[in-house]
């Protein structure tokens, strides 16, 4: 087990847990439905998400061998029927509507045995919730070739014109009943939304009328695939074309190794509606050209061309030096779709060569090093409240909208806050526009403490601004708060006084700092005061209104200052 | 190392995720995931120059790449969200670099908040801070990558350390960082790395 941990950790996989159906089912539902599972062992293996090609067993252990060099990579090959006797697709321009892009191929003679039949299911689902974003871009339909009858029509029509027998039903339905039928089942429900609304629905027919599948939803019963099944036709029907090939690739590389001619495809001829015709599955393989000196340079190693080119080939990427020694050709093969830039075939050498053994350096880049200004100036002040005797509080960015708006009594549209679309909770509807709501959150929680309380934080909120460049922007805020039997005006006050000492501002109106008496909604009337330095408004300071205190489930007097600390950087 | 500004919560889709070739159909964009805004919903500007660049690389390909070839959206780019890491600030200090008139080597550094739509349990909060480091310099290698991270996190007191190749749409070469844990007696993921996609 260890020794394939470690193997996994090498290629990049994760080795996450090592279980069996039993403990599965025990964890799940208990240990007594558990008796009689399987005990065989269980790997589970996080693959990451650009690496289709590992998304199914054969994928994995062939990726895997050939990472070990066990085995070669199989070289997979396109087999072009003779004119006339092949498959073909016709797509009509009805489909540009709602689903436009279709691709074909053919599996001829393979053999299923219960695990492989199960694999290719499985890899399916894999597929449709990794690339295919849950059906939306890309959806894979697979048929029983022998039960149906080429040439194939992919065509879009009206809801009520199309009927026939879904997977796994009894009789007919037309699409509308279909959708109805599936609004309850757990797993399609999901991707009725698709097409439910649009006027015509996808459908692919044969020759004879036979209904092989309505993309995305539901395969017709009558081409259902079988232990038995010895030829497949594949479609894949979707909103992104570069999608749909890569996804066709993917299946017929994988599961071509148990057709009679091991790694061969059959080949189908799409027609599109202005009549131009594409032979698919592409299965590209595609060469690029890279210096040695490149990949040693971006790794930091310093290998040989040859034996560079055997690390690539270890990952799949069949290379081979040419030129003169000082060019590495280097083969892409239709599975690996991930292969955008040579930084990624970097990125494989790398991984062969094994990123534990790559040498460590320091770069020899000379900085001088410096600390934004606003941030400089927040860890000054933080020690001098510190230093003052209040206590810092570190509270959410994002709370209700009745923390910053109805228990300071206030309406939210005078408050300019940046509010969000999909919260998960109450709690997380809009960005703070002041850290009020925070600390008094804090002292709630914290009724128990003694008195006086006296908490501080200096942290960012957020309000709407036009002239910013996403249409809001951050303020470096300062709150300070005082909750005792008496609210303390004159302790906020002299902490205000403080913070101006500490930051050379004297208190003069001209160039300096000023209190003048204000209103506030959140405050006590008539003990409220507004701040006003370096020519504008910075902040309010006063005793907290008793609706407010009760509101935030508070029952002491408190006093309050905040202030935007920007203007002093 | 010196510090980037990072003092805005509010990103745009564009510098969180365009400009980091995160494509548009990333399940991480999805709404599970990112805390999209109703108000302001879409950003009113991108930069003109740099987001039709952007939109070449990610639907035709460029500066060496094949690029994902599907029709980005400007649209998809504008939506305002709450950034998911600190790399779009990141992003943006790099453009401001590039915009230079001659380069300089740079080191920099963050760490502030980041939003993720999760629900909150023992080991996910809805906001958590990130640290985040970049070097910009001619010849850098993976080495050097490693050679820094050990040395940030022996001195953070964790010092056996591992590396594992890992996928991110914006690094490649990438790589996780693993510590053992005494107390856990396991290997946990500490951290998260890479090189720039050129």
């Amino acid at each position: 087990d260890e020794e394939f941990d470690e193997l996994c950790f090498e290629f990049g996989l994760e080795l996450d847990e090592i279980t069996s159906e039993k403990d599965i089912i025990s964890k799940e539902k208990g240990e007594e439905k558990a008796k009689g599972a399987s005990d065989v062992v269980l790997y589970k293996i996080d693959v990451p998400a650009n690496r289709y090609d590992l998304l199914c067993l054969e994928g994995l252990v062939r990726g895997l061998q050939v990472f070990k060099e066990r085995i070669n990579l199989p070289r997979f090959e396109k087999i072009i029927p003779a004119e006339g006797e092949g498959q073909r697709l016709i797509i009509t321009e009805q489909t540009a509507q709602v689903r436009p892009h279709a691709v074909a191929a053919v599996l001829r003679n393979i053999t299923f045995t219960k695990n492989r039949y199960d694999s290719f299911i499985d890899l399916q689902e894999k597929l449709h919730q990794n690339i295919c974003r849950k059906r939306a871009l890309v959806a894979i339909g697979t048929h029983d070739l022998d039960t149906i009858t080429g040439p194939f029509t992919y065509t879009a029509k009206a809801p009520s014109e199309i009927k026939f027998k879904p997977l796994n039903q009894s009789q007919e339905y037309t699409a509308s009943q279909i959708m109805d039928l599936y609004r309850t089942d757990s797993h399609l429900r999901h991707y009725l939304h698709l097409i439910e609304n649009k006027p015509r629905y996808p459908v692919i027919y044969d020759s004879n009328g036979v209904v092989l599948s309505m993309p995305p939803i539901i395969n017709g019963d009558h081409t259902k695939i079988t232990l038995n099944t010895r030829n497949v036709f594949i479609e894949c029907t979707g909103t992104d074309i570069t999608k749909a090939k890569i996804v066709l690739d993917i299946i017929v590389t994988m599961f071509s190794e148990y057709c009679e001619k091991p790694f061969t495809v059959e080949a189908v001829e799409v027609v599109y509606p202005n009549g131009k015709t594409h032979i698919y599955p592409e299965l590209a393989y595609r060469t690029e050209k890279v210096k040695p000196e490149y990949i040693n340079k971006k790794v930091g190693i310093s290998e040989t061309p040859s034996s560079l080119a055997k690390l690539l080939t270890r990952m799949c990427l069949k290379s081979h030096v040419t030129g003169n020694g000082n060019h590495l050709e280097v083969e892409i093969p239709p599975t690996r779709a991930d292969i955008i830039h040579a930084c990624d075939i970097v990125e494989d050498a790398a991984i062969a060569y094994g990123y534990n053994n790559i040498q460590m350096q320091i770069p020899k880049t000379y900085t001088i090093a410096n600390q934004l200004p606003l941030n400089k100036l927040a860890e000054l002040l933080r020690l001098d409240l510190a230093a003052a005797g209040f206590t810092e509080a570190l509270t959410f960015a994002l709370c209700s909208q009745e923390d910053i708006a109805d228990k300071l009594l206030t309406d939210i549209s005078a408050t300019n806050a940046v509010r969000i679309a999909n919260p998960k909770t109450a709690e997380f509807q809009v960005a703070r526009t002041t850290l009020l709501p925070g600390l008094l959150k804090t002292i709630a929680a914290n009724r128990k403490m003694p008195l006086p309380l006296k908490l501080f934080e200096i942290s960012d909120i957020v309000v709407k601004d036009p002239n910013a460049d996403v249409g809001a922007r951050n303020y470096r805020h300062l709150c300070a708060i005082y909750y005792n039997k008496s609210p303390g005006f004159e302790i906020i006050h002299g902490l205000l006084d403080r913070v101006m000492q500490v930051l050379e501002v004297p208190p003069n109106e001209e160039n300096g700092y000023t209190i003048k008496a204000a209103e506030g909604t959140a405050f006590f009337p008539g003990r409220c005061a507004e701040v006003f330095a370096k020519g504008q408004s910075i902040g309010k300071l006063g005793v907290v209104h008793p609706d407010v205190i009760t509101k935030f489930e508070l029952t002491m007097p408190c006093s309050v200052l905040e202030i935007n600390i920007e203007p002093f950087v | 190392f010196t510090e980037m500004p990072t003092d805005n919560f509010v990103e745009s889709s564009f510098w969180n995720f365009d400009a980091l070739f995160q494509p548009q159909q990333h399940p991480a964009r999805d709404q599970h995931d990112t805390f999209f805004l109703l108000d302001p919903a879409e950003a009113p500007q991108l930069p003109p120059g740099y987001s039709s660049k952007v939109k070449k690389v990610h639907s035709q390909g460029g500066y060496g790449s094949q690029g994902y070839r599907y029709e980005w959206k400007v649209e998809e780019a504008k939506k305002n969200l709450l950034r998911t890491h600190t790399t779009s600030a990141s992003a943006r200090a790099l453009f401001q670099l590039a915009r230079q008139e001659k380069f300089s080597p740079v080191k920099y550094f963050s760490i502030d908040r980041v939003f993720r739509n999760e629900s909150l349990d023992a080991t996910h909060l809805a906001e958590f801070h990130q640290v985040e480091g970049l070097v910009a310099d001619r010849g850098l290698t993976l080495g050097h990558l490693m050679g820094i991270l050990r040395q940030f996190f022996t001195k953070l007191g964790i010092s056996q350390l591992r590396f594992k190749p890992a996928y991110n749409p914006y690094t490649e070469p990438s790589m996780e960082v693993f510590s053992y844990h005494e107390g856990l007696k396991k290997w946990v993921e500490v951290g998260n790395s890479g090189v720039f996609r050129p």
